[in-house]
């Protein structure tokens, strides 16, 4: 009798060395610049939401001033639409991106 | 982002100014034993429930088509995008390049979004002392106050077209007689306000 094995996968579901790289990049959370936001309050919102010291907030809230956006974490895609949300919460222009 | 504070004290230089009434320039938030305290004028109090209880209607959710997403609180259809830019930039797209990816992260976050912000300044408009006065907050009214505070500047900067750094600094040459000016200072003082908490933070 043939058997059926339900978890076999569809060919099409098989991945290629380039598309498992593709698909394992990680995501991450991107901050844009914005001229309302002050920046001493964009250093507490990074320091409040991901524990960062105040040397490596400040840091990566220098970088969004100069050079225009700054990724601030990285991770699943799940786990950067949740940092997103949080910083949509304190009103930072957040988005989420594959690296 | 914007660098620039006029002082520490919330001195501000425009026609109402009078009757704004900066009677003290200890006005403002200033950290004690029990916490963050805020102390504010009558008109200054006036000012800020005037402009925190627009925010509630600015950010109701656009109806759910579906009587039952509506009842289980879930939607199956994105919202559209909102029209008014103000409303926009409080719920920023996640995904500018994908509109399949924004409309439905979209779906899923904007009403939670909405609703926190809302929640906020209901529980910061139950914190003014709201014929003026005093106040201590802790730490979670601390949060609201942030959120709502910026969330008030991000709908000025809008109507303001503040659209770079550069429009930004040139608020501060905004002559007297420009009809922007009022809307001008009110966005210059809540940035005070908001600099002053942050500060009062560290």
């Amino acid at each position: 009798m043939e058997v059926v094995s339900l978890a076999t996968a569809a060919p099409e579901d098989v991945l290629d060395a380039d598309e498992i790289a593709e698909r394992d990049r990680p995501w991450v959370t991107i901050v844009w610049n914005d001229p309302v936001n002050l920046m001493s309050y964009v250093t507490y919102v990074f320091q409040k939401l991901f524990g960062f010291s105040r040397e490596k907030a400040k840091a990566l809230m220098l970088d969004v001033h100069h050079k225009g956006r700054a990724t601030v974490s990285s991770g699943t895609r799940e786990e950067m639409e949740r940092d997103a949300t949080r910083l949509h919460a304190y009103g930072l222009w957040a988005t989420v991106a594959q690296d | 982002m914007s660098r620039r504070v006029r002082s520490i004290t919330w001195s501000i230089t425009w026609s109402i100014t009078a009757d704004l009434g900066w009677e003290s320039v200890s006005n403002g938030f200033s950290r004690t034993e029990d916490g963050i305290e805020i102390v504010l004028g009558p008109l200054q109090a006036t000012l800020l429930v005037e402009l925190i209880s627009q925010i509630d209607a600015l950010l109701e959710p656009p109806p759910v088509a579906d009587p039952l997403e509506a009842i289980v609180g879930l939607r199956a259809v994105p919202p559209a995008p909102p029209d008014d830019p103000a409303v926009a930039r409080l719920l920023p797209e996640a995904y500018p390049d994908d509109p399949d990816a924004a409309a439905d992260y979209r779906r899923r976050t904007s009403d939670d979004i909405r609703a926190g912000k809302r929640d906020a300044a209901r529980r910061v408009l139950a914190t003014v002392p709201a014929t003026g006065g005093r106040a201590l907050l802790d730490d979670d009214a601390v949060q609201d106050w942030l959120i709502t505070l910026n969330d008030l500047r991000l709908v000025l900067g809008t109507r303001l077209n503040l659209t770079d750094d550069v429009s930004a600094d040139a608020l501060y040459e905004v002559e007297s007689q420009d009809p922007r000016r009022p809307v001008v200072e009110v966005y210059l003082f809540l940035g005070d306000m908001q600099d002053q908490l942050v500060h009062a933070l560290l």
